[in-house]
């Protein structure tokens, strides 16, 4: 089934238009890659999906639903979370804090219930609890549940922010650079993770990489922007060999291979 | 270990009110007077820190919500009589010259009229942000001061209204600010809180993890509003006049002032500090009288208490801009760990 | 003009030509002074994104300054008028230095407690400085005397005030925009990391923008003070909100906006009691609701445009 579509989409700043007639189709279980180079409008189309900005033109539905000019909260309320590139963690509070948070919104006691600490309350918040506690095992962050989130290393940092957003219980998953800044020994651990929670979890994954080897490793198509226009998608296999891919590449290819 | 410490918290709470009540069996009324300022700026500095501290709102509104409860409190306990006297410029409105209900009843209805109009200000007003939401809670807070001077026939306009029965006494203030202490931090210490906290941190994440902003902006400034007009009211009441200059944007900055030196996001912090600021601005008051040390008088410079209060909040905003507890608390936990040196073993919040 | 004078009492409920003009020239100079302190709280804001609170007790330290010019040391009143500007440019310069320099990278909300924290702390000094009581500014006979048009009699200080503002604003934009030392200004307000790296010195540029917006400030508190001449040490907080008002409502960072919003602000208010004299007890609260609706309904203001945040 399609999760996902996204209809020729455009969002223009001003004069600048930094994504141009996007379509994307995602289904059950996918992992697809969105590449090229820097300022190609990547970040920017992952903003439109979240409803963090509204496209200009264009429409985008989830489960068949349109959910074009949703709010963001709304959007992670039907199923669709998000990492952010410039990592945004929750910085002065506790890493199990930050996951307890991505939980508020499924809460179905109000805040009466949740300030006198009422039987429904209290049952949700063990429930809470259990589910952040597992998920931060799960991420390898159990020991550091007490520490500050903005005192982890780097690489902690961003599976943090993976656990904070599979906390929500996503169907879809939108991965802004999860590999940034990492050594080649942390990007195959995290190839591999990806591939470990897409399976656990059962989500579709969209992500965008700069590592052609995560990229190349585990995706099962890919789309490549520049100047926010689509100018290839197919397989890694069809994109490795793409003359456009090579060309908007050429120059930066050493950087990213 | 959980149990231990509802223990100790139990026990601490029975030497307070046994400390309350030798105080009010051998302080004098003026040191009794300090005292129950301290409590109700303690009910203040919570309302004001879980807007401003805990959600991170620039909120400049408070004395707005402070006027709402006072004027609800004060008519509601006035006797008729007074009511009479004080309204000779043009006679009270009908339902209300008569009105009556028990003090308890009246900090109520001042609380939810003060939250009622929290709402409808922060229904439109959170849709901004920054210095934008501070100007126009300040706008808005000045409005309500505008219209109470005009309205006449309610707020007996810009004569105020004297009289007022003084009905809170230590143990109405004290037990006040300790219902406010137990309530907001256990709203802090609750899925709400820690969405409010998340606001605070960063917006736009927490919006991506699927907290409503503006819902969760309203619910902390309709709750803050709450128990500002509840310590309105008692303010209203312990001085026993209110009049609408009274609500001007200084009564902001003095609560204002307390959550900046307790610590922005720290309930234990404006403790303290509305203690700290309450009793030293009593004692900066020989500033402003004249001093006598031997044979040599120095004259008191009026304003100058004032003056040092405002150089101290730019002291403490210039060099501590943590105030003294930054985002902490003290908790049973942190005293433990003092003493017994180990590590924090399981952190998270604090029960 | 009878007949004209019929028609326009039609439209405005039986308000004369006459006394409606006197309202307009009134709602103008009102304008004007609300302006030239809102150009102060645009540039700063402008250049730093802080509401400089103390702007508005800026103002008021000018009318003190101009006071005890004239009256502790007699000097006569444009040198104590000229002197007085003088040092509320170095006022503002020292404000700066002591309350938002240090404060340059910390949170904003520091910086506009420590903003507020100043204001209060101008308020007080005065109080302690120059007593709570109100004092009489001293008043200028050539600019206070009043002409007579038919049967209106209207001070020139009416007329004067507009023209001041008018040259003084127009002294600014050429600053602006034709010296090198405003274009260092523009630099700095576009984006000052980048103009600090482009060679640009952003600590002279900053102290620089404080004093010209002080020292217009301060023209406007001394005709401030001709108009209305009772100082005392609040008598900055209204005005200062209210430019401020001003300056939101024309956009804030934009000069020009804030001269139009001083305008709009000071002839609305005027109007606002002339038309509705029942009203005349919220005139405080006009502008404040005015405010409130600019910014829910076009929060850059009359002349800004929206800008996305970027993520
Ligand atoms: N809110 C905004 N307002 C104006 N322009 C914007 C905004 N957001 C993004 N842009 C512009 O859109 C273009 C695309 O930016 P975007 O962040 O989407 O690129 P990207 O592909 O994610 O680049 P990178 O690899 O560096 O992360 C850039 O030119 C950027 O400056
Ligand atoms: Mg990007």
């Amino acid at each position: 089934m399609k999760l996902l579509k996204v209809e020729n989409v455009s969002m223009i700043f001003g004069g600048l238009t930094a994504v141009k007639e996007f379509n994307l189709e995602l289904n059950q279980g996918e992992i697809v890659a969105l590449i090229g180079p820097n300022g190609a409008g990547k970040t920017t189309a992952f903003n439109v999906i979240t409803g963090v900005y509204t496209p200009t033109i264009g429409h985008i539905s989830y489960k068949g639903k349109e959910i074009t000019g949703q709010r963001p909260d709304q959007i992670t309320k039907l199923g669709i979370a998000r990492t952010f590139q410039n990592i945004r963690l929750f910085k002065e509070l506790s890493v199990l804090d930050n996951v307890l948070i991505a939980n508020h919104l499924h809460l179905k006691s109000n805040f009466l219930e949740a300030t006198f600490k009422l039987p429904r309350y209290r049952r949700e918040e063990k429930e809470i609890l259990e589910k952040s506690l597992n998920l931060l095992e799960k991420v390898g962050l159990q020991d550091a549940q007490g520490e500050k989130a903005s005192s982890l290393p780097y690489g902690k940092q961003r599976r943090l922010e993976i656990a904070r957003a599979l906390a929500t219980n996503p169907a879809i998953l939108l991965l802004d650079e999860p590999a940034a800044g990492m050594n080649p020994k942390e990007t195959d651990d995290l190839t591999e993770f990806i591939r470990q929670i897409r399976d656990e979890f059962q989500l579709s994954i969209f992500m965008i990489e700069h590592h052609m080897q995560v990229v190349m490793g585990i995706s099962d198509r890919i789309c490549v922007f520049d100047y926010g226009v689509t100018i290839a998608e197919g397989n890694p296999y069809e994109i490795q060999n793409n003359q456009k891919v090579i060309e908007a590449y050429l120059g930066v290819a050493e950087d990213y291979a | 270990m959980k149990q231990k410490k509802t223990l100790l918290t139990v026990i601490t709470i029975f030497v307070l009110f046994a400390l309350v009540y030798l105080a009010d069996q051998t302080l004098d009324p003026y040191k009794m007077r300090i005292l129950n300022l301290c409590a109700i700026y303690v009910v203040l500095g919570l309302s004001m820190n879980l807007i401003n501290g805990f959600t991170g709102l620039f909120s400049l509104g408070h004395a707005g919500f402070m006027a709402v409860g006072a004027y609800t409190t004060a008519i509601l306990t006035m006797p008729d009589v007074v009511k009479g006297q004080n309204f000779f410029m043009a006679p009270m409105m009908k339902p209300l010259d008569t009105a009556h209900v028990p003090f308890f009843l009246a900090l109520l209805i001042s609380g939810i009229l003060a939250g009622v109009v929290g709402y409808l200000i922060g229904a439109p007003a959170l849709r901004l942000r920054g210095d934008y939401l501070a100007i126009a809670t300040l706008g808005f807070a000045e409005i309500i001061r505008v219209v109470f001077t005009n309205m006449q026939s309610v707020t007996n306009g810009a004569l105020g209204l004297k009289g007022i029965p003084v009905s809170a006494n230590i143990w109405w203030t004290f037990g006040v600010a300790l219902v406010t202490v137990l309530v907001i931090g256990s709203l802090i210490n609750s899925s709400y809180g820690r969405a409010f906290k998340a606001i605070r941190e960063d917006e736009i994440a927490a919006e991506s993890m699927g907290i409503n902003l503006f819902k969760h902006k309203v619910l902390a400034f309709t709750i803050g509003a709450f128990f500002a007009g509840i310590g309105g009211g008692l303010l209203g009441s312990l001085l026993g006049t209110i009049d609408p200059l009274m609500f001007r944007f200084f009564l902001t900055f003095n609560v204002l002032l307390i959550i900046i030196l307790g610590g922005m996001g720290s309930i234990t912090g404006t403790i303290i500090s509305a203690f700290i600021i309450t009793i030293g601005g009593e004692l900066l008051r020989f500033l402003d009288e004249s001093m006598t040390i031997g044979n040599l008088v120095i004259p008191g410079i009026s304003g100058m208490r004032m003056v040092v209060f405002s150089a101290l909040l730019m002291i403490v905003v210039l060099f501590f801009n943590r105030g003294i507890m930054g985002t902490k608390e003290l908790s049973w936990d942190s005293f433990f760990n003092k003493f017994s040196k180990k590590p924090l073993a399981k952190g998270g919040n604090k029960q | 003009m009878m007949n004209l004078n019929a028609v326009f009492q039609y439209f405005t409920n039986g308000m004369d030509l006459g006394t409606f003009l006197q309202h307009l020239t009134n709602g103008i100079s009102l304008g004007s002074l609300y302006a030239l302190v809102a150009i102060g709280y645009t540039m700063v804001y402008g250049t730093l994104r802080l509401i400089n609170f103390a702007h508005g007790d800026v103002f008021m330290m000018t009318t003190y300054f101009a006071f005890y010019g004239v009256s502790t040391f007699m000097l006569p009143w444009y040198v104590s008028f000229i002197l007085a500007v003088i040092l509320t440019g170095a006022l503002g310069m020292l404000l700066e230095k002591g309350a938002y320099r240090p404060l340059r990278n910390a949170p904003k909300i520091s910086i506009m407690i420590s903003a507020i924290g100043a204001s209060f702390l101008l308020e007080n000094l005065a109080v302690v400085l120059f007593g709570g009581r109100p004092k009489a500014f001293p008043s200028v006979k050539v600019l206070t005397d009043s002409v007579q048009f038919g049967s209106v009699s209207i001070q020139k200080l009416t007329f004067v005030i507009p023209i001041v503002t008018i040259i003084f604003l127009f002294g600014l934009l050429y600053l602006l925009n034709h010296t090198k030392t405003g274009m260092a200004m523009r630099a700095v307000a576009k984006d000052y990391e980048t103009a600090g790296i482009m060679g640009v010195n952003v600590n002279l540029t900053i102290s620089q923008t404080f004093a010209i917006g002080s020292m217009l400030a301060a023209v406007g508190g001394i005709m401030w003070g001709l108009k209305f001449p009772q100082i005392a040490p609040l008598m900055g907080v209204m005005p200062g909100l209210k430019a401020f008002i001003a300056a939101v409502i024309g956009g804030i960072g934009n000069i020009k906006g804030a001269v139009i919003g001083g305008f709009i602000l000071g002839i609305g208010e005027i109007m606002i009691v002339a038309f509705l004299p029942s009203l005349s007890g919220y005139r405080d609260a006009f502008a404040f609701v005015f405010l409130i609706v600019i910014l829910l309904f076009k929060p850059t203001g009359i002349t800004g445009e929206k800008i996305a945040e970027k993520v």
